[in-house]
C-alpha cells in the first residue's frame, strides 16, 4: 500500500507541470468569479431598487425572497463557471493519483455507486427521493474487490402549504468491498447516537426497541459499544464477523477519519459509509492547488479510503475464503 | 374504577416481567443450540486429525489419547450445559497443545492433509469463539434479569436459576487470532 508521503511526493513532483497549468487556470477563474459576483450583486441591487420604488416599499418577505433568489443564481452561475476547471482537475490530478495508488483501479468522474447497491446495504432505512453522486473508483487492491464513490441521498418533505424541502439521509463516501469470511445473514453497525444522547441504560433500551432493525447485538468490547450499535439477524454470525480485533480496527478507522462511520455486512459484501459534509475530490477555486493543506486533503482522503483494506485486513485469507 | 385500573396495570407489569424472563431464558437455550452445533463440527474433525498426526507424534501419544477420550465423553447423550462447557475448555486446550506440537515435526507441517485440517480447525475455532461470546452475552442478560429487582422476585417464583458462562481466555479476549495460537 502506498503511503501518504509517497502520494504527496507524487502530487508535488510528478504532477507539478500539470498543477502549475491548472493553478493559472484557477487564478483566472477566481478573478472571473469575483467579477461575476460583483456584477450579480450590482444587478440584484438595481432590480431591488426598481421593484421597491427606490427602497421605499421594503418588506421582510421580499428581502428574504431576494436573498434566496440571488444566492440560487449565484450558485448556478458558479457551477457553470467552474465546470471545465473541475473536469480537468479530476482527469489531470485525481485520476493519476488513483492510478498511482494502484494501477488496477479504474476512475470515472461522473459515474456513482448505483442506488440499488446503496439501498441493499441496509445502512439507511429512510425512503430515498433523490440520489446523486460522482467520482466512481473500482478495481482490485491486494486481491480485494473495492468500489467507492461520493454519494448523496436525500428525502423530500412537503409542508401543509405545499412547499418542498429536502433533507439529507446520507452524504459522503460509500465503499463496497468483498469480505474474507462467508456469512449468510446481515449485520449492521451504526454510530451510537441513542447511547450518547440518553446514557447507556435508556439508550440501550431504545436501541433494542428499534423496529426498523433486526435484533440488537450487544458487543463485549466497552469502547466499541460506546461508539457503535450493532443490529443483526444472527447473534452468533455477528460475533463471527466482529471479532475483538475487527472491533478494534473499526474503532481505529473511526478515529482516523474523525467522521461518523456506518458499516454493514450484507449479501457476502461489506458496505462502508463515511459521512462527509462536502463533495470529495472537488477542486477548490479560492485556495491554491500548490498549498500543502489543499494537496493533503485530496491525498489523505484517497489514501484513507484505500487503506481501509489494510486497516480491516480484508486481504487476510486465513479464514474460510481461500 | 381506580382499583380496576391499578389491578390491570399490576397484571400488565407481571405479564411483561414474566414474558421478558421467558424470552431471555429461551434466548440462552437458542444460542446454546448454536454453540452445540459448532462444537459438534469440531468433534467430527478430531478423529481425522488424530489419525493424520498419530503416526508421527510418538512423544505426544498421551495428548492424542486424551483428546480422543474427551471427544467420546462430549458425544455422550444427556450431558448438562455445564458439563459441555467444561469439556469444551479441556478440548480447546488439548487441541492447542497438538497444534503447537505439530510445529516440531517438519513432515507434518508440510503435509497437505494436516494443513487442511489446521485450516478447518482454525475456521471452526473462530466460529466457536463467536458462539461462546453470543452465549455469554445471552447468559449475562438472563442472569442480570434473575438477580435484579423487581424481576428477581418473579424469577424466584418461576424457580429460575443462574447459568454458567464460558470462560474466555485472556488471549482470546484480546484478539481472536487462532493463527497465532496454532502458529500456522
Amino acid at each position: 500500500m502506498k503511503s501518504i508521503g509517497h502520494l504527496t511526493d507524487f502530487y508535488y513532483n510528478t504532477l507539478y507541470p500539470t498543477l502549475q497549468e491548472l493553478e493559472e487556470q484557477r487564478r483566472a477563474l477566481k478573478d472571473k468569479i469575483i467579477k461575476f459576483g460583483i456584477l450579480l450583486a450590482v444587478a440584484g441591487l438595481l432590480i431591488f431598487y426598481f421593484l421597491t420604488d427606490g427602497f421605499k416599499s421594503i418588506d421582510t418577505d421580499m428581502i428574504i425572497f431576494f436573498i434566496f433568489a440571488l444566492g440560487a443564481s449565484g450558485a448556478f452561475l458558479y457551477k457553470i463557471l467552474i465546470k471545465d476547471y473541475a473536469s480537468s482537475f479530476k482527469t489531470k490530478i485525481i485520476e493519476p493519483l488513483i492510478h498511482e495508488i494502484d494501477d488496477n483501479l479504474r476512475y470515472d468522474p461522473v459515474y456513482k455507486i448505483e442506488e440499488r447497491i446503496f439501498i441493499d446495504s441496509k445502512l439507511f432505512t429512510d425512503k430515498i427521493d433523490r440520489y446523486s453522486g460522482n467520482d466512481y473508483v473500482t478495481g482490485k487492491i491486494d486481491s480485494v474487490d473495492i468500489t467507492f464513490s461520493d454519494v448523496h441521498a436525500e428525502q423530500k418533505h412537503e409542508d401543509s402549504k405545499g412547499r418542498t424541502t429536502w433533507s439529507t439521509i446520507f452524504k459522503g463516501l460509500f465503499i463496497v468491498t468483498s469480505f474474507n469470511k462467508y456469512f449468510s445473514n446481515s449485520t449492521i453497525i451504526l454510530p451510537d447516537s441513542a447511547e450518547n444522547l440518553f446514557g447507556s441504560v435508556i439508550g440501550s433500551w431504545l436501541q433494542s426497541k428499534n423496529l426498523a432493525r433486526n435484533q440488537l447485538v450487544k458487543m463485549d468490547d466497552p469502547a466499541f459499544e460506546k461508539e457503535f450499535v450493532v443490529y443483526g439477524s444472527d447473534q452468533i454470525e455477528a460475533r463471527y464477523i466482529l471479532t475483538h480485533s475487527m472491533m478494534k480496527r473499526i474503532l481505529d478507522l473511526k478515529k482516523k477519519t474523525g467522521k461518523p462511520v456506518y458499516i454493514s455486512f450484507v449479501n457476502g459484501q461489506m458496505n462502508l459509509a463515511i459521512e462527509y459534509d462536502k463533495d470529495l475530490f472537488e477542486p477548490s477555486v479560492f485556495r491554491s492547488l500548490l498549498e500543502y493543506q489543499v494537496a493533503m486533503e485530496y491525498v489523505k482522503t484517497l489514501q484513507l479510503t484505500v487503506a481501509i483494506i489494510e486497516e480491516l485486513k480484508l486481504n487476510e485469507r486465513l479464514w474460510s475464503k481461500r | 374504577m381506580t382499583i380496576l385500573i391499578i389491578i390491570a396495570v399490576a397484571a400488565l407489569i407481571l405479564i411483561l416481567m414474566y414474558n421478558s424472563l421467558i424470552a431471555k431464558k429461551n434466548q440462552v437455550e437458542n444460542i446454546f443450540g448454536g454453540v452445540d452445533a459448532v462444537l459438534k463440527k469440531r468433534y467430527d474433525l478430531i478423529p481425522n486429525l488424530v489419525a493424520s498426526v498419530s503416526k508421527y507424534m510418538e512423544h505426544e501419544k498421551s495428548i492424542l489419547e486424551n483428546v480422543t477420550k474427551l471427544r467420546s465423553e462430549a458425544n455422550k447423550p444427556g450431558l448438562s450445559d455445564k458439563e459441555k462447557i467444561e469439556l469444551d475448555t479441556k478440548i480447546t486446550s488439548a487441541l492447542g497443545s497438538i497444534m503447537v506440537a505439530v510445529e516440531n515435526y517438519p513432515d507434518l507441517k508440510a503435509n497437505e492433509n494436516v494443513m487442511n485440517l489446521q485450516h478447518n480447525l482454525t475456521e471452526i475455532e473462530s466460529q466457536i469463539s463467536a458462539a461462546r461470546r453470543a452465549y455469554n452475552q445471552a447468559v449475562t442478560d438472563y442472569n442480570n434479569a434473575i438477580e435484579m429487582f423487581p424481576t428477581n422476585m418473579m424469577a424466584s417464583f418461576m424457580s429460575l436459576g443462574k447459568k454458567d458462562v464460558f470462560v474466555i481466555s485472556e488471549g482470546e479476549r484480546k484478539n481472536v487470532n487462532v493463527k497465532e495460537m496454532f502458529n500456522s
